[in-house]
């Protein structure tokens, strides 16, 4: 673990400087609000804007709080999802891009030190960025909704929290084996096209990441059956496991097509 | 006017600040900063008119390292 | 006594491409090597390759009683283009090179700072690296390279982009650092290599085509001549008719071949002085190291 509190440090250095300690964070408290606040005032503003027939105001959904934490978790797992891909697609791949790595790579780091250091500072900002989206979200659905069970909240997030480590860990793998490129479109496939394609034939089986984000919601309904919920999360964290050591070794594979 | 005194301010007000933090900071970052991938001028409208996604989109791909 | 690196046969192919081909070489401790050749030649692979960042096809590297550490602790290394975080200042990178190479915890901040005034960067290290010109980087890639106090530095290009009072400061630092240091580091400008070096290496198309001291590849391709500028063509040929020795002429220019007429300076000024010749000049030559460098390096 040669140097890993030294790579530690750059990173978060370089994540406060470039801004993304701020401005992701922000990204996904602003969604967080307007999840709620959108859907409570939606019927409204559509009366106002006046063109719905009378009846229409009968047909509109009353939401649950519940729901409401749901509908932002498909928004976080769009837009959300793609904003995290894009803003880290280059974490390996750009250093090796423009060059900066080579001053790293020649040093006795160990690979490990210099994955992990990305890994947990990535993590960092993506699960603080999304947990203080779900507060936000929680203090006003609590306003305009109802309460919800704080228990099942912190679970619900928990559960998702899981997905998203799994998102950031194959992001940044793909960094370290292809250009930028390359691994934000592989990631692309893989998190967001191939979690619509289980949507659709994956009824046959019940064990998948891909699955996380639909289970999470099952913390809501209190006598949901959990068992594929735990198989899922424990699948996961081995494939996450897996994927760091898939990473470690393909940063140190391709330490030499670093610019010279 | 009776419309806009319904709307509840004191919950849409954070949105709103939140919104303008990032795009205070986008734009003196790009200010301060000038290394754009295109014109900076450009990237100064987006951010300016395309509200929560123009800073996204500048964070994201118009910020240039090195 | 051991050499500090040995270097047998090493080999580097992309594809059916040798980028290096079967080079051997040795370094003595605190000598200066120069690697010399044209763009392409090599020397860039060579440096990689040493520095650990490239692993060879072939051939072996050894160090002095072997390693037993990682070699990249014992070894600094400045590319051509050294390229640093913009957003992290002079000092912080320097310390973050300190601390990853090695260099005791407690003591990274001071090293980081001397090092920083040795290179002469000490009044802009709080700055941002991203405001600093091609020559302040070049100046913190040598800081960062001799951070760890190497035993070998490998500098690629270490002043070629440099403008001539900033090659000039740099090649002091680097004269400095060879008392302390073994240097191997690559050039296109000859008059460097001449400046600072025990040892030349010439590759041309991935393959060493020369090497030795300066004083023994200049031997070699010295082709000693005496040369004598007449005064006039009359003079000129009034010498030639006289001279045993074979000559050649060009112009008002006479030059006699060392080797093959065993002519030496004092007979050929006493000749010169006997005959009283008018002459503008009288001079020992032997090929400077850019006619060497033409002749091995480039055909």
């Amino acid at each position: 673990m040669n140097g890993f509190s030294v790579l530690l440090q750059k990173e978060w250095r370089e994540h406060t400087r470039n801004f993304k300690m701020l401005w992701m964070p922000l990204v996904f408290i602003i969604f967080g609000i307007l999840e709620p606040v959108t859907n409570h005032f939606l019927p409204e503003i559509m009366k106002s804007i006046g063109n719905m027939p009378e009846e229409a105001e009968f047909l509109w959904p009353e939401f649950t709080g519940e729901e409401i934490f749901m509908s932002l978790l498909g928004q976080y797992q769009s837009i959300g999802i793609l904003v995290i891909i894009l803003a880290f697609m280059g974490t390996i791949s750009g250093e090796r891009k423009n060059g900066t790595a080579t001053l790293l790579y020649v040093r006795p780091m160990s690979f490990l030190s210099y994955f992990l250091g990305k890994w947990i500072v990535v993590n960092g900002i993506v699960l603080g960025s999304v947990w203080l989206g779900f507060m936000a979200a929680w203090y006003y659905i609590e306003i305009l909704f109802n309460r919800v069970d704080a228990g099942a909240i912190f679970a619900f997030v928990a559960t998702y929290s899981v997905w998203l480590v799994f998102v950031v860990t194959v992001v940044l793998a793909l960094s370290a084996w292809l250009p930028t490129g390359g691994a934000a479109g592989l990631a692309i496939l893989i998190t967001l096209v191939y979690q619509f394609i289980d949507s659709l034939i994956g009824t046959y089986w019940t064990v998948s990441p891909w699955k996380l984000s639909m289970y999470a919601s099952y913390w809501f309904e209190p006598d949901s059956e959990l068992s594929n919920l735990w198989m899922s999360l424990g699948l996961t964290v081995i494939l996450i496991v897996i994927l760091i050591v898939f990473g470690v070794f393909l940063s140190k594979w391709n330490a030499s097509k670093t610019t010279v | 006017m009776a419309e806009l005194a319904n709307i509840p301010w004191n919950l849409i007000m954070p949105l709103i600040v939140l919104q303008f933090i990032l795009m205070i900071v986008a734009l003196v970052d790009v200010i301060r900063h000038r290394r754009t991938n295109g014109p900076f001028i450009m990237w100064i409208f987006i951010i300016v008119l395309g509200n929560l996604i123009g800073s996204i989109l500048y964070f994201i791909f118009g910020r240039r390292q090195v | 006594m051991t050499p500090l690196l040995q270097v047998d046969n090493l080999t580097k192919k992309y594809g059916s491409i040798h980028a290096l081909d079967t080079v051997s070489f040795e370094l003595e401790e605190h000598t200066a090597t120069a690697l010399i050749g044209p763009n392409g030649a090599g020397k860039t692979t060579a440096l990689s390759m040493l520095s650990g960042l490239v692993s060879p096809t072939g051939g072996s590297i050894q160090f002095q009683g072997g390693v037993k550490q990682d070699i990249r602790s014992i070894i600094g290394f400045l590319p051509q283009y050294p390229k640093f975080f913009p957003w992290l200042s002079a000092l912080e990178f320097t310390e973050m090179a300190a601390r990853l190479s090695g260099v005791e915890t407690r003591q990274t901040t001071i090293e980081a700072k001397k090092t920083l005034e040795f290179v002469g960067l000490g009044e802009v290290m709080n700055k941002k690296t991203g405001t600093f010109s091609g020559g302040m980087k070049q100046r913190l890639g040598l800081a960062q390279a001799i951070i760890h106090k190497p035993k070998l530095l490998l500098l690629d290009e270490p002043v070629s982009a440099l403008d001539p009072v900033g090659r000039r400061q740099v090649m002091e630092l680097l004269k400095e650092l060879q008392r302390k240091t073994t240097i191997l580091y690559s050039t296109h400008i000859l008059n460097d290599a001449e400046e600072m070096t025990d040892q030349l290496l010439f590759l041309r198309q991935g393959k060493l085509v020369e090497h030795g001291s300066l004083d023994e590849v200049r031997a070699r391709y010295a082709e000693p001549r005496i040369v004598i500028e007449f005064e006039g063509i009359q003079e000129l040929q009034r010498f030639t008719e006289v001279t045993k020795w074979q000559v050649t002429s060009k112009g008002l220019i006479v030059s006699i071949d060392v080797r093959l007429e065993k002519a030496e300076m004092s007979s050929v000024l006493s000749v010169l002085t006997a005959g009283k010749f008018l002459v503008r000049r009288v001079e020992w030559q032997t090929a400077s190291l850019e006619d060497i460098f033409m002749k091995v390096a480039v055909i």
